[in-house]
């Protein structure tokens, strides 16, 4: 009964709940909403979103906030596919170091700002959005680049699981996905289980305390920014495999989609709290709501609607939680 | 003691007041800009276009720091402006029956009216959800900034709207005298924000909730009230910055002036406001609006790329931040040294 309740009180047993919820009343309107076809789908086109949200959720525990990360990406995949076309005959595998260092720097580059200059992480990162992506704008003036190396899309194309649907097509799960998992699981380990994750969360609670504790502030500062930028340029590379053409700005303007996944999923914006399994769960509600937007025929219009009702939704019950949890401790406090 | 003349009395006290780096800034600006673009900088046509431009970020900026004076921030305020236009074309629309140029002066001051009342509602909606449920600001106006630009869009279906009465389109684009009309607009909301401000009792209060929520709570201010009042407040800056936004486009749009979102920021940021609440004064934020439309005229004139613009802003915020904390950090030293 106890452990009954204890996983009544969890957010992502809330989450999950919902998407349970949802799925059901979806189906009812939709036939095509539970085929194979369908989820391995709408799993492939949030990959990204997927991706990116671990990330965020880093920061956003250690109390922090990124908005540059789509920055970061858009960047990054401009200069792997660009190094790649004209100076390189690589694979998929170079594709990622690349990315990964030129993430890295970016990323460190936040780290050092913020860390050192004491700003609100939320300034300095809107800041280094428009440097990153400005510059990049002014540099390649805005040039499509068309003619994506081969190995991208084979391999976004990839599948295991596959089976031949009615039309003869393979379908099955994407191998982006299963990165997607795999980085989930990494990052749900390091956190839940090293000293460096419990670090990350001690900082979003109170650098003082973390400091008291013998926690390296700087180091633990750059080693998120870093893995957030390192992040980031993961998943712009699964986005270039994805849509096959580098458009300078299809990455950028996606922050806030990306930061209210992170919020779904219970992470809590003064720092602290939150958790990669919550992060994935709100991806994947978010993932099941917007293609029932489509599936339903409703006017993309719409959108935005409801992605604001989601954040505004999701932080009142949040708040309402909170509030609830203040009371009962005040309670147990008369009671003694 | 001889009595000074009044310039040297001036000169003290804008010395002794925060605002002289600033003034210096803005002079170091002007002086750059002009022997970079020569003529066409210091010329009358080049000033009556700032003065022109100036309100609409002016307003912004100022509706943005009123929302930091309490430690929070208000990232609704453009969706918020562009709304407030949305409502104001839909009511002048039902009115006159789609003949919206021709509409009569009750016709427009009912849709303005409109148009205020629900900005109004946005920032009561802003400010109750921050004190009642306790949620911070960031989240709730960025939550709030998503479902406005969601509803303009569902509003407007994506066009631009165009076609506002002559009376209307006059306070973004009209002059009197000779003098534009949103620079006089702005000169008013100013005198009027700093007797709120630096006058009236909210102000006091506002700057106090600011700077300690608790310590203010014991001297018996009503925090809850302050803020749902302050971003009231801030929202009247939107409907404000509507109407002179509807003057200069001659049209509404779901999304005019996002990318003003970050230069107010900026404003604030190079302002002084303290992001963490209870500081920051409006000659600061004027100071720091005339400098960033000098330097945003300056590099349109230069015809630089409007991109090469963006990166600026952000470089900009970065070199203020080395900037500050460098001098900090040796006008420190310098403190420790004469200590010892």
């Amino acid at each position: 009964m106890n452990i009954f309740m204890k996983l009544f009180k969890k957010r992502e047993t809330l989450l999950a709940f919902f998407i349970a919820v949802s799925v059901v009343v979806i189906a009812s309107f939709s036939d095509n909403f539970l085929s194979y076809d369908n989820i391995t789908n709408i799993l492939k086109s949030f990959t990204v979103t997927g991706i990116f949200s671990i990330g965020v959720l880093l920061v956003i525990i250690s109390g922090g906030m990124d908005v540059s990360f789509t920055a970061i990406a858009q960047v990054t995949q401009y200069i792997v596919v660009y190094v790649l076309l004209n100076f390189l005959t690589g694979n998929i595998y170079i594709a990622f170091v690349l990315a990964i260092a030129s993430g890295i720097v970016m990323g460190l580059l936040n780290g050092i700002l913020i860390y050192h200059y004491k700003m609100p992480a939320i300034i300095i990162t809107i800041a280094t959005q428009n440097m990153f992506y400005g510059i990049m704008y002014v540099i390649t003036r805005g040039k499509l680049l068309y003619e994506v190396p081969s190995f991208f899309w084979e391999f976004a194309d990839a599948k295991i699981f596959a089976v031949i649907n009615q039309n003869g097509a393979f379908t099955g799960l994407s191998v982006v996905t299963v990165l997607w998992f795999v980085m989930a699981l990494i990052f749900a380990i390091i956190l839940r289980y090293t000293i460096l994750g419990r670090s990350v969360y001690l900082i979003g609670c109170s650098q003082t305390a973390a400091e008291r504790v013998g926690v390296n502030i700087r180091n633990t500062i750059l080693f998120i920014y870093g893995v957030a930028g390192a992040i980031a340029a993961v998943g712009s590379i699964v986005h270039v495999s994805i849509v096959q053409t580098v458009i300078p700005n299809s990455i950028v303007g996606q922050e806030m989609q990306v930061i209210a996944a992170v919020v779904l999923g219970g992470a809590s914006i003064s720092g602290g709290k939150g958790s990669v399994l919550g992060t994935v769960l709100g991806v994947l509600l978010f993932a099941i709501l917007s293609n029932s937007l489509t599936l339903l025929r409703i006017s993309s219009y719409w959108y935005n609607v409801f992605i604001g009702s989601i954040i505004i939704g999701s932080v009142t019950i949040n708040a309402l939680r909170e509030i609830r949890q203040r009371k009962h401790i005040v309670r147990v406090n008369v009671a003694e | 003691m001889p009595k000074m003349s009044g310039f040297a009395r001036f000169l003290r006290r804008v010395r002794a007041g925060q605002q002289f780096s600033l003034i210096i800034t803005l002079v170091l600006v002007f002086i750059f800009m002009s022997v970079a673009n020569g003529r066409k900088f210091v010329s009358f046509y080049n000033m009556a276009a700032m003065a022109y431009q100036l309100p609409v970020i002016g307003l912004l900026a100022i509706g943005m720091m009123i929302s930091e004076l309490s430690g929070g921030i208000n990232l609704s305020i453009i969706a918020n402006a562009n709304l407030n236009g949305i409502v104001i074309y839909l009511v002048l629309d039902l009115l006159t029956g789609g003949k919206m140029a021709e509409a009569s002066l009750p016709f427009i001051a009912a849709a303005v009216i409109a148009g205020f009342l629900t900005s109004v509602v946005v920032g009561l909606f802003n400010g109750l959800m921050i004190t009642k449920l306790n949620i911070p600001a960031i989240l709730v106006t960025l939550g709030s900034m998503t479902l406005l630009q969601g509803v303009n869009l569902v509003l407007t279906k994506g066009y631009t709207i165009s076609g506002f009465p002559a009376r209307l389109i006059f306070i973004g684009n009209g002059s009197v005298a000779g003098v534009p009309a949103p620079i006089i607009l702005f000169a008013i909301v100013i005198v009027i924000t700093n007797f709120i401000l630096n006058r009236s009792s909210f102000g006091l209060k506002l700057y106090m909730a600011g700077a300690n929520p608790r310590a203010s709570k014991f001297s018996s201010v009503d925090v809850t009230r302050t803020i749902i009042l302050e971003y009231i407040l801030s929202a009247c800056f939107a409907s404000l910055t509507s109407l002179v936004m509807i003057g200069q486009m001659n049209s509404v749009k779901a999304n005019y002036a996002e990318s003003y979102l970050l230069v107010a920021v900026l404003a604030s940021f190079l302002g002084g406001v303290n992001p963490n609440g209870g500081f920051g004064k409006l000659s600061g934020m004027v100071l720091a609006v005339v400098i960033l439309q000098l330097i945003s005229t300056g590099l349109n004139l230069m015809r630089l790329d409007p991109f090469m613009i963006t990166a600026m802003w952000g470089a900009i915020i970065i070199i203020i931040l080395v900037v500050r904390e460098t001098a900090a950090f040796i006008i420190n030293k310098i403190n420790q040294q004469k200590a010892v």
